[in-house]
């Protein structure tokens, strides 16, 4: 029974968090349309009932199949998803109007997944299927006929009229791999009995696996010229792998061998060389690999703090405004007030999961969320750091805000698997607080 | 593994507000100089494509509207008086950017004032349009009538209320069309500004108040007023001797009266009839280089006024004369400096004195008001594009007491006297009091050269009245033609626009 209050108050607040990023959504959409073209849209009340009516929908399904799933997730991809859509309709109708379907599709596949999905754990089952799947995924785009090269990334996989990108979901599929595996053979990582030098490291025949579907994926990307993804790829190897053996050891030598490795990726190649450049001094050659990364901090900068208003200022002069440049645009229009916004509705969906993490009892969920939760921090982390020169831009999308259908659908995937490892601590964990109940102290370091 | 993963949330938090902190750098602390990147045409493309307000003369014509084009940009800016008002409005380029009340304007007539926007904040559900109409102090009919009396010769007309600053006339030639640089057609506006920057006489220079000449014989009137207010002379005493030349001090050279004539008498005589041998003397020998820099100065001179049309010139008055080498004979007596035989001739405003067309405009109009020289302004208010409301008044301010009103009074009963019985005739009205000076400056005082330029400086009122208008009209030299004077040349464009202003 208490179970059931907790879930139900939980319920409750999503659904109020929900229709109030809806409001927000509907609201910053008129905006844009007032700034834009002086009129408001003949077409916001549908358009509030349809942005209410889809997460509503979400909401339901959340409510039969996960009863007392966190309720600040769902909310969050909705508010996220929402502001993204504005902007996106505000720079390109046409494509507005596609994600308008990727969205629905999305929203879709998270019930689907939830359904589908009752126990976390009985993904595990599936590591090796998955690894195989999440492998040929990467190579798909390098196939002929299927495969396709846009903007110098052959990325692309063209069935028919859709193109998408299959990396988005190999994300996924070697997340859970790397979960099952590494907390399979955890115990075997930490042993660390083959003696190399001063160095101590786990017996090769267990690491062999590992290695390689972490190497395979890394040469993937690497040959399609896609630096964010792959990066993405070995953040999340690294970050699970830590988790899991509790080693920090390994954390730091995998930076160090990011460091060696990004070192003479800058040396041999190219489009790596141009990448740095563009960061370190972009007003070198300010219409060529700056002119991006230059129009976007002019962006930025006549935002100002409160912004240019939703559909008065300019983000349309910056390449990839509607993809990876999306938080340029929301930083222009809704100046420092509005990038902060985003920022913090990562930090608490991070957050969320995290504590959903925290709180899983099989070491496998446990691993698993905190991985989902890391692909979602660090993409949005390595993108808004390219696009403000923190650190060279790698073109990855920004989850759940940028245009495309790929990207929408595998984090609404992740979200999906992340909600349902939260629902799965009926036996209330030590850390996450529930109203009504203390954290017993003593227990705060438990596993 | 619970102590990794909150390891990982806090790392995570680090990061996040690492992003925060260079997004307060980028979007705040950075941000304007990120703004003003000579590369970051983002603020003028929204500038061109946005509304922007219109520019009336004080009697409501329409001298700048924008109009809506098809193309890379939404609207282009027209000018219906074509180069009439050019000096003015400027023009509004996207390649070359905007001069004159486009520039000093831009803010408001594009809607990014403060009160604008603020306005606009509250305004979500207005026609979006928050630009702001200009309407300016220029009266469209003086400006015309100054137009058509000075032609199609080099030289500038600026006329203003001395009451206010007001700016009713403001016109110079060569002048150019605005339209043709601010065309879309970015092509055709290059190659438009191009021909215009190799025209002869720099047609973009506003000469009004962007160029400075040698105000000759119209400087006279600040010797005067110096003399008055440091108590060396009265209009009518001493006597100046009646000579051809005066021997400059310390030298054996001879400065000349006008034309070789004998020329003297008290000051109000000399300034009638517009002696340099007096002026000379007073300056050199009564007055002495402090108390004349200090009354240039307070005219305005070693400054610029301030003034809503960007880019004015600093006129100029020497401010080093040299050490002292004695003392003059006259009563009082002045020091004799290193110096002396160029203050004599910076007296009757030759040597170093350089003075823009509308700082003489000044100068008649502190005499005309009590010593007192108001801001001059072109911009009267501006107010808001969609319902009229009036958005801010230029007010009317004091720029500089030039002199006492006394002698402000003194000064201007003899510059009457100069329309009455001197070298300003022409101007001379039944119904109104006019005061005025003649100056005919020679281009270079030693190239021998004849060349020269011909001013008028005046003002009038109504004869029960206060002065309501004063004025500066210049034209210039044109080399090999010859001396043209003032009372000759420019008087009659002086007198056409006092017939204008009270017809």
């Amino acid at each position: 029974m208490k179970a059931f209050f907790v879930g139900r108050h939980r319920r409750n607040s999503e659904l109020v968090l929900i229709i109030l990023s809806g409001v927000v959504t509907t609201g910053a959409y008129v905006l844009a349309a007032v700034g834009r073209l002086s009129s408001i849209p003949a077409n916001v009340l549908p358009f509030l009932i349809v942005v209410l009516g889809l997460f509503f929908a979400a909401h339901v399904a959340t409510r039969f199949l996960a009863p007392e799933a966190d309720g600040l997730l769902l909310p969050l991809a909705g508010l996220l998803n929402g502001l993204g859509y504005v902007f996106i309709a505000r720079l390109n109708d046409e494509l507005a109007a596609q994600q308008a379907v990727w969205t629905f599709l999305g929203v879709g596949l998270y019930c689907l997944t939830l359904l589908i999905v009752r126990r976390s754990h009985d993904l595990e089952q599936f590591r090796y299927i998955l690894l195989l799947f999440g492998l040929l995924l990467l190579v798909l785009p390098l196939l002929p006929v299927i495969g396709q090269t846009i903007n110098g990334s052959r990325i692309w996989v063209r069935v028919g009229p859709v193109n998408f990108q299959p990396g988005e979901f190999a994300k996924l599929a070697l997340a859970i791999f790397f979960a099952s595996y590494l907390v399979d053979k955890r115990e075997l990582f930490r042993a660390a009995t083959w003696r190399v030098g001063p160095l101590r490291l786990p017996e090769p025949k267990h690491v062999a696996p590992v290695v390689l579907a972490w190497g395979v994926s890394l040469l993937v990307m690497i040959s399609q010229k896609d630096l964010g993804t792959s990066l993405l790829f070995f953040m999340l190897f690294l970050l699970m792998l830590w988790v899991a053996t509790e080693r920090l050891a390994y954390l730091l030598t995998g930076m160090v061998l990011f460091m060696v490795g990004a070192y003479v990726a800058w040396t041999q190649f190219g489009h790596v060389q141009i990448r740095v450049d563009a960061w370190l001094k972009p007003w070198e050659d300010p219409l060529g690999s700056g002119y991006q990364v230059i129009e976007a901090q002019f962006g930025l900068a006549s935002g100002g703090i409160t912004g240019t208003g939703p559909g008065r200022g300019y983000p349309q002069r910056v390449p990839a405004a509607e993809t990876d440049f999306i938080f340029a645009t929301i930083g222009e229009e809704l100046g420092l007030l509005g990038a902060t916004a985003v920022l913090m509705a990562f930090v608490l969906m991070i957050g969320s999961g995290l504590r959903a993490a925290l709180g899983a009892r099989r070491p496998f969920s446990k691993l698993l969320a905190t991985g989902l939760t890391g692909l979602l921090g660090v993409q949005a982390f390595i993108i808004i750091a390219g696009v403000t020169r923190v650190l060279p831009l790698t073109g990855v999308t920004l989850p759940f805000v940028s245009y495309g259908g790929s990207s929408l659908l595998a984090n609404y995937a992740i979200l999906a698997i992340i909600v349902r490892i939260s629902d799965e601590q009926t036996d209330r964990p030590v850390d996450a607080p529930t109203p009504g109940r203390r954290r017993p102290k003593a227990a705060a370091g438990a596993r | 593994m619970n102590r990794q993963i909150r390891q990982l949330g806090v790392a995570m938090l680090v990061l996040f507000a690492l992003l925060f902190a260079r997004l307060n750098w980028v979007q705040v602390f950075d941000a304007e100089q990120l703004t003003a990147d000579p590369l970051n045409t983002r603020r003028v493309v929204r500038d061109f494509g946005q509304r922007r307000g219109n520019i009336f003369t004080a009697d409501g014509v329409v001298i700048a509207e924008s109009i809506d084009v098809e193309g890379r940009f939404d609207r282009e800016r027209r000018y219906p008086e074509g180069p009439l008002f050019s000096h003015v409005t400027g023009y509004f380029s996207f390649e070359f950017g905007a001069t004159g009340v486009e520039r000093s304007y831009n803010d408001e007539l594009a809607g990014h004032s403060a009160t604008q926007r603020f306005e606009s904040f509250f305004d979500f559900f207005g026609d979006g349009d928050i630009s702001a109409d200009v309407t300016l102090t220029i009266d469209s009919e003086l400006q015309r009538v100054a137009a058509n009396a000075l032609g199609e010769r080099r030289g500038s007309v600026v006329a203003l209320d001395p009451r206010t600053g007001a700016v009713l006339a403001f016109y110079s030639w060569p002048t150019f069309d605005p339209n043709a640089i601010s065309n879309t057609d970015l092509e055709a506006a290059r190659a438009a500004k191009d021909a215009l920057d190799k025209a002869p006489g720099e047609p973009l220079l506003t000469s009004a108040h962007r160029q400075v000449f040698p105000p000759g014989s119209t400087f006279k009137v600040v010797t005067a007023s110096s003399g008055l207010e440091n108590g060396v002379v009265t209009p009518s005493d001493p006597v100046f001797p009646d000579v051809v030349s005066y021997q400059l001090p310390l030298t054996e050279v001879s400065l000349q009266n006008f034309g070789g004539s004998v020329c003297g008498g008290n000051l109000a005589q000399s300034l009638a009839r517009s002696c340099n041998t007096t002026f000379a003397k007073l300056g050199a020998e009564y007055l002495g280089p402090g108390p004349m820099i200090a009354t240039a100065e307070r005219f305005g001179f070693n400054d610029a006024p301030p003034f809503d049309i960007p880019l004015i010139a600093d006129s100029r008055f020497p401010d080093d004369f040299g050490i002292q080498l004695g003392q003059s004979n006259q009563t009082p007596s002045a020091p004799i400096v290193e110096g002396s035989s160029l203050l004599a001739q910076a007296s009757i405003g030759q040597f170093d004195v350089r003075a823009t067309p509308l700082q003489m405009a000044l100068v008649a109009a502190g005499i005309a008001n009590d010593g007192d020289i108001m801001k001059p302004h072109v911009v009267d208010r501006v107010s808001d594009a969609a319902d009229g409301a009036l958005l801010a008044q230029i007010d009317v301010e004091l720029w500089r007491q030039a002199v006492v009103p006394s002698v402000a009074n003194t000064t201007a009963a003899m510059m009457v006297g100069v329309v009455e019985s001197g070298t300003a005739t022409s101007l001379a009205r039944g119904n109104l009091t006019v005061g005025a000076k003649t100056g005919t400056a020679e281009v270079n005082t030693f190239s021998g050269a004849e060349d020269t330029h011909a001013w008028v400086i005046a003002f009038a009122g109504l004869r029960e009245g206060e002065p309501e208008l004063a004025l500066a009209v210049i034209v210039e030299a044109v080399p090999g033609q010859g001396q043209q004077t003032g009372g000759a040349v420019a008087a009659p464009i002086a007198a056409a626009l006092i017939d204008a202003h009270f017809g």
